[in-house]
């Protein structure tokens, strides 16, 4: 949607560089002019760069928030839920059914076994580092096979949980936010009391907020006798709708088979209110940064009267002076857009988190400034450029030759 | 007062100019009252007067762990407690996953006496049959108007966390002061209760209603303590703690939504000052003319920096009014988004904020363009003429 907006921009821009390139002005004479006026051009293009900074912060929130659902899933694998659950949270999946699945012949298997693994999935309150409260997180409950089939997952201390104890792997990220996911340490809850035994990272995917354990432990600790759902993986990722018309066609399953990637995918909802949120502050920041520019372009062109004129007189057609002006406006907000987006750069890798409302547990994420967003940032700044230079350059193209050398 | 006429003039001698400083001014202003009615209307629902008498009780482990419904005639024999009903969030959907509104499982006897402040007005004779049938559900007003419910429409439901499709006769519209206790769908505990096996005899959370609000810290003392060594131990709060929790889990928007007004303020800060400073500029000779004529520099910094204030305020009086116009359309647009947004409102409080810090704009803005001019020789100014 970001590209659709920026189309305008191309023939704008490559008029203006055709201007350029056929003699016309030259550029220096637009750069010197802002370096005269540079209390000017640097106050403005500061205003500018705060605009678009917020605008790439904001959006590289929503950024980390996304890229946490859509690197959790892979298209080969398929995760078996409760009919209308929605959410594995919600799910529930009796062990007769997870006999069935795993037994069916398309999956792939490895040296241990078929790669299926039945999982529960529940959420714990757990206190927050900084003392301000509680939060729900996710645990998970893997079994071995579930492990392996996560890509994205790497222990980087410690060890995997042992099954058949009340053991805790939890992700790197997580260790600072709670108390009590240090290695080593314990922790109560549901009547039991488990010890971390290691640390994951699991590249900003959905499972950096997950605690995972040995699935029959949380089922025992929950009184629970039914799974939550069910993670297989298939040969090839077009595999997968043969393996739903088969679920679907068995009478003793009442299931529904998704796509990992789809289904993390539509968890991307929680993003919403950021990109909202997002859309807003930009839509409106953007407005404020033309209406300064356009300022600092006509004062520039009141300042310049006699030099126009001479311009004229000169023989520089009116087209000229256009593209002369709308050049110097560009070169201003880009100046701008382009300090804004590298102090947009502190903002990467800063931790931060939100609620999943689907589940209602933590989802915890990074700003992620992407280069992408870099360059997002400053092609807002060159809009403005273009929507805030283009009244003042008509301006300056129509001011009369004899008017302007008489001033 | 006698020099407004100047300063009025003065601000007209350059329209356009001000008429930008001025847009420009507003809609930063329109955007800094928005994030800051988000956050105050936010913190509005964990500060809300009406439940301070409300206590949530329910699973320590977490809010999807269930709490055996034999708590409830213990917490019953509290002397402080006026009232008590078992609660669970239902999550069901409506025609569509989009359709998101709150729904609840709860025992109806006692809806109306725990939730007097929500529940405002209804008809009585539309809750007694409410409470009569089992297949029968109240909603809010707000919630009725956007899917054209009456009573006697039947809503079917689906579940997500419950595998039962409940379909539901509305029985009762109720009003309430806020529009997000409008978006509310009510049924009966017991229709859950019997279509899941897992739930018998089980809930999520009881809402307790204390007789005095002084008694709130000792009733959540004595529950907890009750329940520290049972199987299903207790965790109690206020309702409006209880609310903080789930805003906080949203995320710290409250530094983030500091952190942009913080960088706007300061963005049209640097914006004004290079108005102003361009405005002095061009005034040099007149600035320098009315010194000749006896104007004391105290007098002309005091008329220049009027000036600077005079825009700022301007512009951060449009862009508090616009914000108050658009309050409306965030309400409908951002509610959908985030539920509790749809009671968005702008405090006095935040208005007050943001005018205040546009004439603090003004001030700083101004007085550094200001003073640089008075203090130049009147001889300088001059010779420009």
């Amino acid at each position: 949607m970001g590209a659709l907006l920026f189309i305008p921009l191309v023939p704008a821009l490559a008029w203006l560089t055709w201007a350029a390139l056929r003699h016309a002005v030259p550029l220096s004479y637009n750069w010197r002019s802002l370096w005269q006026r540079r209390t000017a051009t640097l106050s403005t293009a500061l205003a500018i760069a705060v605009v678009v900074a917020i605008f790439v912060v904001v959006l590289s929130l929503s950024q980390g928030l996304s890229r946490a659902f859509v690197t959790s899933g892979r298209s080969d694998q398929a995760l078996v839920l409760r009919a209308n659950a929605r959410v594995e949270l919600n799910s529930s999946l009796e062990r007769d059914q997870a006999r069935i699945i795993k037994g069916d012949p398309r999956l792939v298997h490895d040296a241990w076994g078929p790669l299926a693994s039945a999982e529960c999935y529940v959420v714990v309150m757990l206190d927050r580092a900084d003392g301000s409260g509680a939060a729900n997180v996710a645990l998970r409950g893997l079994e071995p096979a579930g492990v392996r089939m996560r890509s994205q997952v790497r222990l980087i201390r410690g060890r995997w949980f042992n099954p058949g104890l009340p053991e805790l792997v939890v992700p790197a990220r997580l260790a600072g936010r709670f108390q009590g996911l240090d290695l080593g340490r314990t922790l109560a809850f549901n009547g039991r009391r488990w010890t971390v035994v290691g640390t994951f990272e699991a590249q900003g995917s959905a499972f950096d907020s997950e605690l995972w354990t040995d699935v029959d432990q949380v089922m025992q600790s929950r009184k629970r006798d039914a799974y939550s759902s069910m993670l297989v993986r298939l040969a090839a990722p077009d595999r997968i709708t043969g393996f739903t018309r088969a679920m679907d066609a068995d009478k003793r399953l009442k299931l529904e088979t998704r796509r990992e990637v789809d289904y993390y995918a539509d968890q991307t909802e929680a993003g919403k209110p950021i990109q909202y949120l997002g859309n807003l502050i930009t839509v409106i920041l953007t407005l404020g940064a033309i209406f300064a520019a356009m300022n600092t372009m006509y004062s520039a062109v009141a300042g310049r009267t006699a030099e126009i004129g001479t311009l004229r007189a000169l023989g520089f057609r009116r087209v000229e002076i256009l593209a002369s002006f709308q050049w110097e406006a560009l070169m201003l907000c880009g100046l701008g857009g382009v300090a804004g987006a590298v102090l947009a750069l502190g903002f990467n890798g800063i931790q931060t988190s939100t609620v999943n409302f689907q589940t209602f547990s933590d989802v915890s994420f990074a700003f992620n400034v992407t280069p992408g967003l870099m360059a997002q940032g400053v092609a807002f700044s060159i809009l403005m450029g273009l929507a805030g230079g283009f009244l003042p350059a008509w301006r300056a193209s129509r001011i009369p030759v004899t008017e302007a050398m008489k001033s | 007062m006698r020099f407004l006429h100047l300063i009025l003039r003065s601000l007209l001698r350059s329209r356009r100019r001000t008429l930008l400083t001025i847009l420009s001014l507003a809609v930063s202003v329109f955007l800094v009252a928005v994030l800051q009615g988000i956050l105050g209307t936010l913190d509005g629902f964990a500060h809300n007067p009406d439940a301070s008498s409300r206590v949530a009780v329910r699973h320590k482990t977490s809010l999807a762990n269930l709490l055996p419904l034999r708590y409830e005639d213990w917490i019953r024999q509290q002397p402080e407690v006026d009232a008590v009903i078992a609660m669970q969030w239902f999550g069901g959907v409506y025609q569509d996953p989009r359709n998101f509104f709150a729904n609840f499982a709860v025992e109806p006897e006692f809806l109306t006496r725990i939730f007097k402040e929500e529940i405002g007005t209804y008809s009585e004779s539309g809750f007694r049959t409410f409470v009569k049938d089992r297949n029968a559900c109240v909603v809010g007003q707000a919630l009725a108007d956007k899917y054209g419910w009456k009573v006697g429409t039947v809503v079917p439901l689906k579940g997500t966390i419950f595998p039962i499709n409940p379909r539901l006769t509305v029985r009762g519209i109720y009003h309430s002061k806020r529009n997000a206790d409008e978006m509310a769908l009510y049924f009966h505990y017991k229709l859950l209760e019997e279509g899941v096996p897992r739930m018998k005899g089980k809930v999520g959370a009881f809402w307790v209603r204390v007789r005095n609000p002084n008694d709130v810290p000792r009733l959540i003392e004595r529950i907890d303590h009750q329940y520290r060594d049972a199987l299903e131990p207790t965790l109690s709060e206020t309702e409006n703690a209880f609310q903080l929790e789930f805003l906080k889990m949203l995320g710290d928007y409250a530094t983030m939504i500091h952190t942009i007004t913080a960088a706007v303020l300061f963005a049209i800060l640097i914006v004004t000052a290079s108005t102003m400073a361009m405005t002095v500029r061009e005034r040099t000779t007149e600035i320098a003319v009315l010194r000749a004529m006896g104007f004391r520099g105290g007098q002309v910094l005091g008329l220049l920096m009027a000036e600077g204030v005079l825009l700022a305020a301007l512009g951060g009086l449009l862009g508090v009014g616009l914000a108050t116009l658009a309050a409306g359309f965030l309400r409908h647009s951002a509610g959908s988004l985030i539920p509790w947004l749809s009671d968005f409102t702008l405090p006095a409080d935040t208005l007050l904020f943001c005018l205040h810090a546009t004439v603090a704009v003004g001030v700083l803005s101004t007085f550094l363009p200001a003073y640089q001019a008075i203090r130049r020789p009147i001889v300088e100014g001059l010779r420009a003429l």
